[in-house]
């Protein structure tokens, strides 16, 4: 059982700290199995934090998405840290942001939260259709409760879990300077048997696959956005001078668009699938960055967002890497 | 104006009529729905609440070449419009939508690509039997059944679909489907009717808008901005699915010796929208940017056009990643006024 009452107290006792700006959980969202995000400046806004398997966003992203505005004048900038709820692969967010330097260890509290896997909203909305009530849930035995309004429901998680869930390998926080709740036992394994699948169908077969998906794509950011791995202050994409991707949206820039996001995140994508998460129109780009990492995987026996003291797989050498790929 | 109807297994046959002009519908497109030229009939997909793009595509497209140019030669190329025969299966708040987009694009100027095909287009509405949990059209002046910025409504019903035309456009479309369709009785409007009132009975999220407009532009700095914007992933969602958000941005996109001169939609989320080439931004974090869009649609638009610009058709709910939700902030609007 998580025990939220709990939570709530390490969270008052963490924004009372001097050190401490504010924290950053989960709160119940406005309709339905929706939850949001949740900003905690103040012990009495603790009441409202909640860890459930319906706390699906990866908070790590807030850690680089904040924006700094400039000091005023005679004013010292505030350089108090941030307080943050992570589950396990949220944990390899933040542990890859400090293998990079994207953000320093002394500007962040941790707060490991295991995690017995969240669900995918789309099935869960497509198990419930119309919920308008505010629904909450909760992990049982191999199963999820829904606490719907004419009474509770218990689904197995294989119905309702995300995807990236149901092989997760690292359940349990990397990096922590608190724990809540106890560990939980891993349970998934990961062949990559989704990306094999589609490795096996011809470059015309893969090609109409994807063509179709990158076309119907909008451009709206939302992967790149929420991604937390994707914090450059400048990104190419926003380049208007010279402009690398235009900005007309269409089949060719689309595939520009979608390989470029693909390629700067290998051997960096932690695999928290936040960005198939949030596309409003559903492209399943965690295929797209699990083929990078199964061959980051496969050719360099390398895994990003594992070790804080390790360094980024681009910025390593080691004398004894096969080089068999080099002509 | 007759009210006809269409049964259940004619209406294959009505699509295939329809389906001589250029026919757009809701369609699957890639894992999505949205509005898409016709080209096999059995793809139609109107059963479905509401498409995640608007149709609002169809009449400003996401990007759209103005005209093309080329080195050496002084003559620039408007490209033809093109042919826009039937959009069908619009749902009230959509249709509503683009007659306050309307407003936008013959303000100063009529705008020439935009005004051709609305007025080629023949908007055939489908009257909404199963709102979706955010709808809220009720309290922007909408309904289920309305019929604004429609030619014809459709409203299914059990055994078929009654058609009522509301424009000479839409009494012609009835005639030409003639062969088809067949008078509708006392019992389908009335059922109609059932249908509608209990469809209205669905919505149950809603706002009271009044007092908003006037005073939204005091709230200037409040604190509920910076709340929302924390979570904010500056994505552009809730503007792209809107079905009155109408910003776009113009571009040249030059290859070699030729070029066009492009318009594509733009996002006040987005981090470069009214970027100045100085580098200075008049709206530098999503704080002042959440605060535009909610301003713009609830009291710029409203200053220009004495209309919202907002239909209630609960996109930018649904679609939100992070779940800001625009009847949360106008409830705290509300609050501080």
């Amino acid at each position: 059982m998580v025990d939220v009452e709990k939570l709530k107290e390490i969270a008052r006792e963490t924004v009372s700290r001097d050190d401490v700006k504010y924290l950053i959980g989960w709160r119940q969202g406005t309709y339905g199995f929706r939850t949001a995000p949740h900003f905690v400046g103040t012990p009495e806004e603790a009441d409202n934090l909640i860890f459930s398997p319906l706390c699906s966003h990866n908070l790590a992203t807030y850690l680089t998405l904040v924006e700094k505005l400039p000091v005023p004048r005679g004013q010292d900038p505030d350089s108090r840290k941030v307080a943050l709820l992570v589950k396990g692969c949220d944990s390899r967010a933040v542990v890859q942001q400090l293998i990079e330097q994207g953000i320093g260890r002394d500007s962040v509290f941790v707060i490991g939260c295991p995690c017995r896997g969240v669900v995918d909203l789309k099935k869960v909305e497509a198990k419930f259709p119309g919920m308008r009530e505010k629904v909450s849930a909760t992990w049982g035995n191999g199963t999820i409760i829904f606490n719907l309004p004419n009474g509770n429901v218990e689904v197995p998680r294989q119905e309702v879990l995300a995807g990236k869930c149901l092989t997760c390998r690292y359940p349990n926080p990397l990096l922590s300077d608190l724990n809540f709740g106890e560990e939980v036992a891993v349970w998934g394994s990961d062949d990559y048997a989704d990306v094999k699948n589609l490795e096996a169908g011809s470059p015309q077969e893969r090609w109409s696959f994807w063509e179709e998906k990158f076309a119907s794509c909008m451009r709206c950011y939302s992967c790149r956005n929420v991604c937390p791995m994707c914090y450059c202050e400048d990104c190419v994409l926003d380049r208007l001078n010279p402009q690398w991707v235009m900005r007309s949206v269409n089949t060719a820039e689309n595939t520009a668009f979608h390989l470029a996001r693909a390629f700067h995140l290998a051997g960096r994508c932690i695999e928290c699938g936040e960005c198939e998460r949030v596309c409003p129109v559903d492209i399943p780009i965690m295929k797209l960055n699990r083929k990078l990492s199964k061959e980051v995987r496969e050719k360099y026996a390398f895994e990003p967002g594992l070790d804080p003291e390790s360094k980024p797989l681009q910025a390593s050498y080691r004398p004894d890497d096969k080089e068999d790929f080099i002509l | 104006m007759d009210i006809k109807k269409v049964r259940n297994e004619k209406f294959a046959d009505f699509l295939a009529i329809l389906g001589e002009q250029k026919l757009y519908a809701p369609q699957k497109v890639g894992e999505s729905l949205r509005f898409a030229h016709v080209t096999d009939s059995s793809k139609v997909e109107l059963a479905m609440a509401n498409t995640t793009v608007p149709p609002k595509s169809i009449f400003f497209p996401q990007t759209e070449t103005l005209y093309r140019y080329e080195m050496g030669n002084t003559e620039i190329q408007p490209p033809a419009v093109g042919e826009v025969g039937i959009v069908l299966g619009v749902r009230p708040c959509d249709a509503r939508a683009q007659v306050i987009v309307d407003n936008l694009f013959s303000w100063d100027v009529d705008d020439p690509y935009y005004k051709e095909r609305r007025d080629k287009a023949t908007v055939v509405g489908l009257a909404c039997n199963k709102p979706c949990v955010n709808c809220f059209c009720l309290s922007l002046g909408g309904d289920p059944a309305s019929t604004e910025g429609m030619d014809l409504l459709m409203t299914e019903l059990d055994d078929a679909y009654l058609l009522q035309p509301l424009t000479e456009k839409g009494e012609k479309l009835c005639q030409a489907a003639a062969a088809v369709a067949e008078p509708a009785t006392a019992e389908d409007l009335a059922a109609a009717e059932g249908l509608h009132g209990q469809a209205r009975e669905m919505i149950t999220r809603k706002i009271e808008t009044g007092g908003i407009p006037e005073n939204l532009p005091a709230l200037w700095e409040n604190a509920l901005w910076q709340e929302t914007a924390a979570s904010c992933l500056g994505c552009g969602i809730c503007t792209y699915l809107c079905p009155t958000c109408h910003c776009f941005d113009i571009q040249d996109e030059v290859e070699g010796l030729e070029g066009r001169r492009c318009r594509m939609w733009d996002s006040c989320m987005f981090k470069e929208y009214t970027l100045h080439a100085s580098g200075h931004n008049p709206r530098p974090t999503r704080r002042e940017r959440t605060r535009n869009r909610i301003n713009h649609k609830y009291s710029y638009f409203v200053d220009k056009f004495n209309v919202i610009a907002c239909v209630g058709c609960g996109r930018c709910i649904n679609h939100c990643p992070v779940n800001i939700d625009i009847l949360e902030i106008l409830a705290q609007v509300k609050e501080a006024l």
